[in-house]
């Protein structure tokens, strides 16, 4: 949920904006890709509950299967970005998909550019 | 009253009222009067004021000096410049002891007549204040006696440097002295009436303005604007930041924004949740899994669970048909 953070964290700072102290706001999306992330994001907060128990009774051993099968549909009928699968951790400042480093929420590339000026905290060069 | 004033007048005025021998029998009158007075303690004044002033009454009935017709639109001019009026009677009174005397006749009559208006106040702020019986705070006081070695310790704490030995010592002796002064209790004995209760005064109604208006909130704004200096260093901008919301916290408070009140009890046995549902049969069984499930769950509040448990409820219950036929 790291865009969903990034929204929040730029609400927060809209909200500061009258003080006269300046800091950069970010008021854009890197890409529309990431736009959508966020979208699936939300919608998959919001839809969370439900999913977990429609599956709850899907999964289930003593329930009888008719009850199953209308959960399956039931389930089959939420909307589609509503399911936790489609979200993708994509890097926090370029929107990059492919090599996104969990802990950093940062692709490797931008990783490297802020480790190498001494911006990481507890970065360091291996060497062993 | 004449006594109480020329009481206040300082001695070397009183010998020469004694030496003068005025003219007219109610100066004489005053003179003998003035003649016959001591100086007394200041206290003791009050209480002759309230006798004097009958005398007084007496007396001034029969002063008629020309001399007080002449001076007395002067001294009511005075008065009434200084604010609080003072009787016309003691204005002539003042007058003609002013006359009697030797001196200068107006400065005299000038200070006897704001001796007067002193005394006005302070009988007023008696009056005010309660009669203050001097008896009752006497009786509570106890003579200080400083033993030598109490003496020696306040001189040498005033003149040197104390280390901490020294002044722990000190401290120490300095309340026991305190404590030893203050034998008695502060609480015990009569009340004295010195001193007035501070009135509580009514909390002022708040504003009855319903919402603060879009112009004050306006106003507000511009005035935190305005107020809110830039961060001078790191630490300024953390406080700031934590204001925020940035930053949380430390030391960091597991259950910050949780506020379970709940009992364990609560969180562990919730079959009675499950009243709504059939006794038997597997809608039972799942439900009570649930419930096994939801009972070590400590990630959720009791209003989650219950919650979890009624939508269960809603959703077997649009089943309910589906479920018969089967």
């Amino acid at each position: 949920m790291a865009a969903a953070a990034l929204c929040w964290a730029l609400r927060a700072a809209r909200q500061v904006l009258p003080s006269p102290c300046p800091r950069q706001v970010r008021s854009y999306y890197v890409d529309w890709r990431m736009l959508r992330d966020v979208k699936r994001r939300k919608m998959a907060y919001e839809h969370a509950d439900e999913r977990l128990r429609i599956n709850a009774i899907r999964k289930n051993s003593i329930l009888p299967k008719e009850l199953q099968e209308v959960a399956d549909k039931e389930i089959a009928a939420l909307p589609r970005d509503s399911c936790p699968v489609r979200i993708r951790n994509r890097c926090v400042l370029t929107s990059r998909s492919r090599g996104v480093k969990r802990r950093w929420r940062l692709s490797r590339i931008v990783f490297r550019h802020f480790a190498d000026h001494a911006q990481m905290s507890g970065v360091q060069r291996a060497m062993w | 009253k004449n006594k109480s004033a020329a009481s206040k007048d300082s001695s070397p005025e009183g010998a020469a009222k004694k030496q003068e021998d005025g003219a007219g029998t109610p100066k004489q009158q005053l003179l003998d009067i003035i003649g016959d007075m001591k100086v007394e303690v200041s206290y003791r004044k009050k209480l002759q004021q309230l006798k004097a002033s009958e005398n007084k009454k007496q007396a001034m009935n029969k002063l008629e000096g020309p001399d007080s017709e002449g001076s007395v639109p002067q001294g009511i001019t005075e008065d009434t410049q200084r604010g609080k009026p003072l009787n016309p009677e003691l204005v002539k009174a003042a007058s003609a002891v002013a006359s009697s005397l030797p001196r200068n006749k107006k400065k005299t009559e000038s200070e006897l007549l704001a001796q007067l208006r002193r005394h006005e106040e302070t009988t007023d702020k008696q009056k005010k204040g309660g009669i203050i019986n001097i008896r009752n705070v006497i009786s509570e006081m106890t003579i200080k006696r400083q033993s030598p070695a109490h003496r020696g310790a306040r001189m040498s704490g005033r003149i040197s440097l104390q280390l901490d030995e020294d002044g722990q010592r000190l401290r120490r002796e300095r309340s026991s002295a305190l404590s030893m002064d203050s034998g008695r209790s502060l609480k015990v004995g009569k009340r004295l009436n010195i001193f007035t209760k501070a009135s509580t005064e009514p909390e002022q109604a708040l504003k009855t303005v319903s919402s603060p208006t879009i112009w004050d909130l306006e106003f507000a704004k511009e005035v935190a604007a305005v107020t809110a200096q830039p961060p001078r260093n790191g630490f300024e901008e953390m406080i700031q930041w934590t204001k925020e919301g940035i930053l949380w916290e430390f030391p960091i408070d597991n259950e910050v924004g949780m506020e379970d009140d709940a009992e364990f009890h609560e969180h562990i046995f919730l079959e009675k949740h499950l009243k709504g549902f059939p006794k038997e049969g597997p809608v039972r069984h799942f439900m009570e899994l649930v419930i096994c499930g939801l009972s070590k769950n400590p990630y959720l509040s009791v209003k989650q669970k219950v919650e979890h448990i009624e939508w269960f409820q809603n959703y077997f219950e649009e089943k309910k048909e589906l479920l018969q036929e089967i």
